[in-house]
């Protein structure tokens, strides 16, 4: 872990964060869904993504706040996001801040792309456990891998939640079920898999990376 | 715009988005307590009464809306 330096992320990283969010949301497919569920190309998400970053909202997976960056050489070399939900300025539920996000930045026209492919994606939406520290999007650019930088960003996330909220007793993940890179880091870490979601409309695996998720978790000693 | 009306507006909309009715249009009517008012179906109940309304929300006012009575006083204001 020599020569890694780990630190919260701040507005300068958002370019960086962008690329974690969409090398993230892909996980490992051709699929971004906020391409296919908004009708939008790459770069366009990408930017609105930038711009969901620099609103500035705390307490979700858009938050510059949530993230812990893994630096080398002075660059950003990887990424995880965590908060801890409901813990924000109006106990909003991260989904929430999330959604209201994307109606205020993607514009009508996505929005109403998204209207008519909302049926098929339905079974895959999860509400987050209130209390529970969320970990959202991790990125460890392809040079960076096999480090343990997951590992170190997750010890770190889960600190930083503990400074915010001491009481926080559980942390947990949605991972697609097909991930199994992801899914070993995860057991490796502590967690288990606690609830399965699947989509049983097939024009799903043309909008998302798979159509099956994990809910994984663990449990946090006090 | 009279308040019933506004309410009935969004009444119309919500069913509309969520395919039922089972639901009472209170001022303290929460997101969470709407069966199918999630993440998903928020972005277009957001989207749909914008367009019904022909107003825009800014993103703090979206975040401070916890209720019924909230939406409909802050789409009230909108329409001044």
């Amino acid at each position: 872990m020599s020569g890694y330096l780990f630190r919260k992320a701040v507005a300068d990283d958002i370019p960086f964060l962008a690329d974690t969010v969409v090398a993230a949301e892909k996980s490992g497919s051709d699929k971004l869904s906020y391409c296919t569920l908004f009708n939008l190309p790459e770069e366009k998400a990408r930017g609105f993504i930038k711009s969901m970053f620099e609103e500035e909202i705390d307490g979700c997976e858009f938050s510059v706040s949530s993230f812990i960056v893994a630096e080398y050489n002075g660059k950003p070399v990887a990424a995880f996001g965590g908060w801890v939900e409901t813990i924000n300025e109006d106990n909003m539920p991260s989904n929430m801040l999330k959604s209201n996000l994307i109606s205020f930045t993607f514009g009508k026209e996505a929005l109403a792309f998204l209207k008519t492919k909302a049926a098929a994606i339905a079974e895959l939406v999860s509400e987050r456990e209130p209390l529970a520290l969320q970990l959202e999007y991790l990125y460890v650019s392809d040079e960076h891998r096999g480090k343990g930088l997951s590992n170190q960003l997750i010890t770190e996330l889960e600190k930083a939640a503990a400074a915010i909220y001491p009481a926080v007793s559980k942390v947990q993940v949605q991972v697609y079920s097909n991930n199994d890179g992801a899914i070993a880091v995860y057991k490796k870490n502590g967690f288990h898999i606690g609830r399965t979601y699947k989509a049983s409309n097939d024009e799903v695996l043309q909008l998302l990376p798979w159509n099956e998720k994990y809910i994984m978790e663990k449990e946090l000693k006090k | 715009m009279e308040k019933n009306e506004i309410v009935e507006k969004i009444r119309v909309i919500l069913v509309n988005v969520l395919k039922h009715e089972n639901f009472e249009m209170a001022d303290s009517l929460s997101a969470a307590q709407v069966n199918g008012w999630d993440s998903l179906t928020h972005m277009i109940i957001i989207t749909d009464i914008e367009n019904a309304f022909g107003i825009q929300f800014k993103l703090k006012e979206l975040n401070k809306l916890n209720n019924m009575g909230n939406l409909v006083d802050l789409i009230q204001t909108k329409l001044g």
